[in-house]
C-alpha cells in the first residue's frame, strides 16, 4: 500500500520528506510541478550518472567519426584537387560533428536509463502535481509503518492524504 | 602486414597522391597562330554531343560550350585591337573543383585528367563555383535534338540529362580508344599523335598541340618549353595542364 | 519580470494550456491560409522545376548558385536564435529567458527544416541526394568527406537531431501537464508523449542534468554549423568569397537575424495567444540590448571586410568590391547596410526599445536586411570571378521569388501546428520565476 500526501506549500513538503527519510523510509517519491533542488538533496541525489553516458557517447562519436572518414576514403582511391587521400583537417570537422551527434544521442539514452522513463505502468499520482501541489508518496508500507508515515505527513501539514495501490 | 599498412597510410596522407601519372595529357595553344575562327568550338560540339541550347537560353547566359573563345578589346576606334584566347577545362593537377564535390563525381584520374562522372553527379553545382576559369557547364534542362540532328550524335559519348554538370574531357573517348588499340597492339604505350581531340584536329592553323608530356620526345613536351609559354591564372596554384604560348606582338 | 502582477501556478497552467486546448475559427483560417500559400507558392513551382529542370530558376553559367542557396543560409541563420536563447542563457542562468525559450527553440527546429527543404530544391538531381549520406550500398561508393558540402550535410543532420531532442526533452514535463488537463484521444497521445512523467525528484534531477548536457553540446554545435555553412563559400577561391572572416561573419549574422526573428515571433505570440502576462518589457528590453550588441559586431565585421579588401588592392578583389558597391545590385547593398547597421541604432533609445510595435518594425527590417545580405553575397561575387570575358549577371526568376515567399508560409504553418501541440510557453520554467509557494517566507 502507498501513502500519498498532498501539500500546498513547499516548506511543509520538504519538512515531511526530511522526516520520512530520517525515519528510515526508503521507497519515497517526491512529486512537484517544478524542479526543487532541496527535494533532490533530501533524497541524496548527487551527481547524475547521465554524465557518464554523455562522455561515452562523445568518445564513441569522435572515434567513429575519424574511423568512418579514413575507412571510406580507402575503399576507392579517388584523389581530388591534388590533396592527400587521408586529409586530416577536413576529417577533423566531420569528427567534431560526429562527436556532438553521438554525445547527444547517448545523453538521450542515458536519460531514459537513469530516469526509468518511459514508465507505462500505473504509479501513484495525482493531477494536481503538475499544477501547483507538492505530493509525497511512500510506497511499500503496511500496518504500523503505514500509520507512522501517515502521521509524519499529517504533522507536516498535508492538505490531503490518500491510500493508493503501490506502483507496478 | 602492419608495416605495409603503416606505409600505405603514410603514402595516403601525403598530398598529391600520384607521384607520377601514367600518361600526363597536356595541351599547348599557340596564341600567335590562333585566328579566333571557332572551328574548335564547333568540332567539340559535334564530337561530344553538346546540346543545342537555343537562342533564347543562350542570351540568358546558359550556353554549353566546352571550349570558348574569350575576346578582349584594347584601345579606341580606329586603333582597336582584339585579343582572343580559347579557354577550355585546364585539367588542373590541383583542381579546386574536385575537392568540393560531395559525392566524388569529379576526381583526378591516373592520366592527369580531371574527370566528370555524369552518373554520379547530383547537381549541387559547387564545382562550378570553385572553378576559377568558369569552364564547367550545367544542364539546366534536358536538351533534345530535332530530327534529323540526333543522327549526328557520337555513339562513343553519352548524352547528359538535366541536373548534371559537364565540361571538357580532353576527348576521353578518343584517349580510351587509343589506349585500347595500343594495348591490343602488343601492350605498347600510346604513341605521340595517336590521340587527337576534336578541337586539336579541327584547328586550321594547327595552333593546338596535344600529347603526353611524360614522353620527352612528344611534340607537346617540346612546345611546352617554349619561352613564350605561360599558364592562365598560374598564381592561383591550380597547376593547369594547358600551356598557352603568348602572342608575339609585331 | 511580470508587468501586470504575478500569476499563480494554476493561472500559468490555465493560460498556457487554454491556447492549446481551445481553438477558435481564426486559427483554422490562418492555418488554412498559410498551408495554401505554402502549396501554391512553394510546392507547385518546385514540382514544375522538377519536371522542367533547374533552368526554371534564374541561374546561369556564372551564378550557378542563386536564391536557393542564399535562402538556405538565411533560414539556417534564423535557426541560431533558439540555440543562443535556450542553451547559452541556460548555462548563464538568465531568468528572462524562461518564458520565451520554448518558442525560440521551436523557431530553430522549423527554420532548420525549411533550410533542409531548400537544399532539396537547389540540387540538380534530388532523387540521388541520398548519395551524400554514408549509407552502405552495393556500389561500395561513399561520399567525399573532404568536401565542404559534406561538412554541411553532417553538421545540419547533427543540428536537426540535437535540436529536436533538445526541444522534446525540455517539453516532457509540460506534456505531462497537457495530459493531466485533457481527456480522450488527446490524453492518450500525451501519455505516450510524456513517457509517464510524474515529476518525481529523481526525474527532475535526471532531466536537469541531461538538459544541461544537451545545452553544452548544442552551443559549440551551433557555432560550428554556421561556420561550416560559410565555408561552402570561404573554401572556394572566388574573390568576393575567399575571406577568413566569413565564419565569424556568418555566425554573428545568424545570431543577429535569429534574435530579430524572436522579437517578431514574440510579438505574434503576445498578440494572437494573449501571452502579454508572460512576455513583457523585461524580455523586450533584453532582446533589444542583444540586438544592439549584435548589430554593432555585424557592422564591425562589414567594415573589416571592406577595409581589408580595399587596402589589399588585388585586382580581382577590387573588381568584386566595385561590383558590390556600385554595380546593378548596389541599391540592395545599401539597403542592407541601412537596415542592418543604421536602423538598429535606434534601439539605443528607450522609446524604441520599450515599444513592442516599434521593435516589431525594427526586427522585420533587420531580417529583410539579412535576407538581402545573403543574396548580395551570392549575386555580387559569382558574376565577378577571375576572367573578365566570363563576367555575367544574375536575376532571380518568378519560380525563385515564389519559392522564397512559400518558404515563409511553410515556416508559419509549422509554427502554427506547433502552438497547438506543444505549450508555447514553458510551464515549469515560468513557475520557477514566480514567488515560491512557501508557508513561511
Amino acid at each position: 500500500m502507498a501513502i500519498m500526501g498532498t501539500f500546498a506549500f513547499e516548506d511543509d513538503f520538504l519538512a515531511a520528506a526530511e522526516n520520512l527519510v530520517s525515519s528510515g523510509f526508503d521507497n519515497i517519491s517526491l512529486l512537484s510541478p517544478i524542479p526543487l533542488e532541496e527535494a533532490q538533496e533530501v533524497l541524496g541525489l548527487g551527481k547524475s550518472p547521465v554524465r557518464r553516458f554523455s562522455l561515452a557517447g562523445a568518445m564513441i562519436g569522435g572515434a567513429s567519426g575519424i574511423a568512418m572518414c579514413v575507412a571510406t576514403a580507402l575503399v576507392f582511391i579517388l584523389p581530388t584537387g591534388g590533396r592527400a587521400i587521408i586529409a586530416i583537417p577536413p576529417y577533423l570537422v566531420i569528427t567534431y560533428e560526429m562527436t556532438i551527434l553521438f554525445g547527444v544521442l547517448f545523453t538521450l539514452l542515458g536519460f531514459h536509463f537513469v530516469s526509468g522513463l518511459p514508465a507505462w505502468r500505473d504509479k501513484p499520482y495525482t493531477e494536481a502535481a503538475s499544477i501547483d501541489r507538492f505530493v509525497v508518496v511512500v510506497e511499500g508500507t503496511a500496518g504500523e509503518q503505514a500509520a507512522q508515515a501517515e502521521a509524519i505527513i499529517r504533522d507536516a501539514g498535508a492538505e490531503e492524504i490518500k491510500h493508493v495501490e503501490d506502483g507496478g | 602486414m602492419v608495416s605495409t599498412f603503416v606505409e600505405k597510410l603514410k603514402a595516403y596522407s601525403k598530398p598529391g597522391y600520384y607521384d607520377e601519372f601514367e600518361y600526363h595529357w597536356t595541351m599547348t595553344i599557340d596564341l600567335d597562330r590562333c585566328t579566333g575562327c571557332e572551328a574548335c568550338v564547333v568540332a567539340c560540339q559535334a564530337e561530344n554531343n553538346l546540346p543545342i541550347v537555343g537562342e533564347k537560353r543562350y542570351a540568358r547566359n546558359r550556353e554549353i560550350k566546352w571550349i570558348r573563345i574569350e575576346r578582349y578589346w584594347e584601345g579606341d576606334y580606329p586603333d582597336v585591337k582584339m585579343g582572343f584566347i580559347p579557354i577550355l577545362c585546364q585539367h588542373c593537377d590541383d583542381a579546386p573543383c574536385e575537392t568540393v564535390c560531395p559525392v566524388f563525381a569529379t576526381y583526378h584520374n591516373r592520366d592527369g585528367l580531371n574527370t566528370q562522372v555524369y552518373n554520379r553527379c547530383i547537381g549541387t553545382r559547387s564545382c562550378a563555383i570553385y572553378c576559377p576559369y568558369e569552364v564547367r557547364y550545367f544542364n539546366w534542362f534536358t536538351y533534345t535534338w530535332d530530327e534529323p540532328l540526333e543522327q549526328q550524335l557520337n555513339p562513343d559519348v553519352s548524352v547528359r540529362e538535366k541536373g548534371v554538370m559537364e565540361k571538357c574531357t580532353f576527348c576521353i573517348q578518343r584517349i580510351r580508344i587509343a589506349k585500347d588499340n595500343a594495348k591490343d597492339d602488343d601492350k605498347r604505350r600510346v604513341r605521340d599523335g595517336e590521340v587527337v581531340p576534336a578541337c586539336v584536329q579541327s584547328c586550321p592553323t594547327e595552333a593546338m598541340v596535344f600529347g603526353d608530356s611524360n614522353d620527352p620526345e612528344a611534340e607537346v613536351s617540346k612546345k611546352m618549353k617554349n619561352e613564350r609559354g605561360y599558364k592562365v591564372l598560374e598564381e592561383l596554384n591550380t597547376t593547369p595542364s594547358v600551356v598557352y604560348l603568348k602572342k608575339a606582338h609585331a | 519580470m511580470f508587468d501586470h502582477g504575478q500569476p499563480s501556478y494554476a493561472d500559468v497552467n490555465k493560460d498556457v494550456l487554454s491556447t492549446m486546448l481551445e481553438t477558435g475559427p481564426r486559427y483554422w483560417i490562418l492555418l488554412g491560409t498559410t498551408m495554401s500559400i505554402a502549396v501554391i507558392c512553394f510546392f507547385m513551382p518546385w514540382l514544375y522545376q522538377l519536371f522542367v529542370g533547374i533552368g526554371a530558376a534564374g541561374m546561369n553559367r556564372n551564378a550557378v548558385w542563386g536564391t536557393y542557396i542564399s535562402n538556405f543560409i538565411f533560414w539556417i541563420g534564423l535557426s541560431h536564435s533558439g540555440t543562443l536563447l535556450s542553451a547559452v542563457l541556460h548555462i548563464t542562468n538568465s531568468h528572462w529567458r524562461k518564458s520565451i525559450y520554448r518558442s525560440a527553440e521551436a523557431m530553430t527546429l522549423f527554420s532548420l527544416m525549411t533550410a533542409a527543404l531548400f537544399i532539396m530544391v537547389h540540387v540538380g538531381r534530388v532523387w540521388f541526394v541520398h548519395w551524400t549520406f554514408p549509407i552502405p550500398n552495393p556500389m561500395g561508393l561513399w561520399p567525399n568527406f573532404r568536401s565542404p558540402l559534406m561538412f554541411d550535410v553532417m553538421a545540419i543532420t547533427t543540428y536537426l537531431t540535437a535540436s529536436s531532442i533538445f526541444i522534446y526533452m525540455g517539453s516532457v514535463p509540460d506534456f505531462a501537464a497537457v495530459r493531466d488537463a485533457s481527456t480522450g484521444l488527446r490524453r492518450r497521445l500525451y501519455t505516450i508523449f510524456s513517457f509517464g512523467w510524474r515529476g518525481t525528484a529523481r526525474e527532475w534531477h535526471t532531466l536537469g542534468w541531461a538538459y544541461t548536457f544537451f545545452a553544452v553540446f548544442v552551443i559549440p554545435l551551433a557555432v560550428s554549423v554556421h561556420s561550416i555553412v560559410s565555408w561552402d563559400f570561404a573554401l572556394s577561391i572566388v574573390p568576393g568569397l575567399h575571406h577568413t572572416i566569413f565564419a565569424p561573419y556568418f555566425v554573428c549574422g545568424a545570431i543577429y537575424s535569429g534574435t530579430a526573428g524572436i522579437v517578431t515571433v514574440m510579438y505574434c505570440l503576445r498578440k494572437f495567444l494573449g501571452f502579454e502576462k508572460y512576455i513583457g518589457q523585461v524580455h523586450l528590453d533584453n532582446l533589444g540590448k542583444l540586438l544592439i550588441a549584435l548589430s554593432l559586431i555585424w557592422s564591425y565585421i562589414n567594415i573589416l571586410e571592406l577595409f581589408s579588401t580595399w587596402y589589399g588592392g588585388t585586382s580581382f578583389e577590387l573588381e568584386a568590391l566595385k561590383f558590390r558597391l556600385t554595380g546593378f545590385y548596389a541599391p540592395l547593398y545599401w539597403e542592407m547596410i541601412t537596415f542592418c547597421a543604421f536602423v538598429p541604432l535606434l534601439i539605443f533609445f528607450k522609446k524604441i526599445r520599450w515599444s513592442w510595435n516599434k521593435m516589431l518594425v525594427v526586427s522585420i527590417l533587420i531580417n529583410i536586411g539579412m535576407l538581402t545580405e545573403r543574396f548580395i553575397i551570392v549575386a555580387t561575387s559569382l558574376p565577378r570571378k577571375f576572367l573578365p570575358d566570363a563576367f555575367g549577371f544574375y536575376l532571380p526568376s518568378w519560380v525563385e521569388i515564389s519559392i522564397t515567399i512559400g518558404s515563409f508560409a511553410i515556416f508559419a504553418t509549422l509554427f502554427l501546428i506547433f502552438i497547438k501541440w506543444v505549450p508555447a510557453v514553458s510551464l515549469y520554467e515560468v513557475k520557477e520565476t514566480l514567488k515560491p509557494l512557501r508557508r513561511n517566507t
